[in-house]
């Protein structure tokens, strides 16, 4: 489990990235069920509060849904989740572009270099 | 709840404890912090009624120690108090014996959940082990709050990890821990709040995830702005 705690970052918001992560990638799909929030907290190794307050953000988003007495699963709304997606690679590519802009790199420049590396790093 | 309010302690013409008042509610983990001697240990003993305060309450659910609030909490000292030659089976007999509030399902999975072998003896066990027949004597107790005097000090960190793990199972539940450390990197992500105490007194109280929420630090940040100026 890939889930690095940053000690200075709200851990509930981390959660919620790790969760919108999979969605992005697919490993949760639509209407999967998740773990609950001991459960979570124990594979996390996160406070049981913090994962329930993870949730309840997730839920307020519109990520997961809750049943009454049903464990809570990934949301089946279509535009939710592609919409997860498209949220964490603009987030990136702003803070890449953040990052990079100070050098002034020409864009083609820097696409060149993009792709390059990009095959390197997926080997 | 439990509060600690506006407690002092003398030995001798020292105040090691000078107007210390806090909180810690149940479902919570409320971790004791400061580094060695501010007087963490002598807190857990006044709410256990061990040692007289000179000023100050006590309260447990809004009452004082009484006999029926004493039942409410359970205390896991930082070190095994128990006969050597016994075999952990035998000291969870004793245990059974002695305290009403004992949970033997509770016991057998907190067994399970440590890996121990109930036919061991204690003087047989590792450090590590040791440690973990000590939580498991104190958590099998059916109490509302459990007080750990420094669990991690002085073994490895595998069994702190597993330790650790406790925090985040159901053997916890809803109930109130009140732990002591000054090792808080193992559970920095583990605890909900935060008493920094310093010369006696506490110097913040706080929940440690709305400190990152609000402040953007850690809790090993706020401890350095305590006691390296």
């Amino acid at each position: 489990m890939s889930f690095l705690i940053n000690n200075r970052e709200p851990v509930y918001l981390q959660v919620v990235r790790y969760f919108k992560e999979q969605i992005a990638t697919g490993e949760l799909t639509a209407g999967q069920e998740i773990p609950s929030r001991r459960e979570l907290a124990s594979l996390l190794k996160i406070n049981p509060n913090t994962a329930q307050k993870a949730y309840k953000e997730m839920e307020e988003h519109g990520l997961i849904y809750t049943e009454r007495n049903f464990p809570s699963r990934i949301t089946t709304d279509k535009k939710v989740l592609n919409g997860v997606r498209e949220e964490l690679i603009q987030e990136a590519v702003n803070a890449f572009i953040q990052a990079i802009k100070p050098i002034q790199v020409p864009v083609d420049e820097l696409v060149d270099i993009v792709k390059k590396n990009y095959q390197t790093e997926k080997k | 709840m439990l509060e600690v309010k506006n407690v002092t302690k003398k030995f001798g013409r020292k105040r090691v404890l000078d107007g210390v008042s806090f909180t810690a509610n149940k479902g919570e983990i409320t971790c004791l912090i400061g580094i060695n001697g501010v007087g963490k240990t002598t807190i857990m003993k006044a709410i256990l009624g061990l040692t007289p305060i000179n000023g100050g309450e006590i309260l447990i659910d809004g009452e004082k120690l009484t006999k029926s609030t004493y039942e409410k909490l359970t205390f896991i000292p930082d070190a095994l108090a128990m006969l050597p030659n016994l075999t952990i089976m035998q000291a969870m007999d004793f245990m059974a014996d002695f305290y009403d509030s004992w949970n033997q399902d509770r016991a057998d999975e907190l067994l399970q959940f440590f890996k121990l072998n109930e036919e061991d003896r204690i003087s047989t066990l590792s450090k590590g082990n040791t440690a973990k027949v000590n939580l498991l004597l104190g958590l099998a107790q059916d109490a509302d709050y459990v007080l750990m005097d420094e669990p991690f000090s002085g073994i490895d960190i595998f069994s702190r990890e597993q330790i650790a793990n406790v925090f985040t199972s159901h053997l916890i539940e809803d109930r109130g821990v009140i732990i002591t450390t000054h090792e808080i990197n193992d559970i920095e992500h583990l605890i909900d709040k935060v008493v920094v105490l310093n010369n006696g007194s506490v110097y913040k109280e706080f929940n440690a995830e709305d400190m990152r929420i609000n402040e953007g630090k850690s809790v090993v940040d706020v401890l350095r702005e305590v006691y390296i100026p």
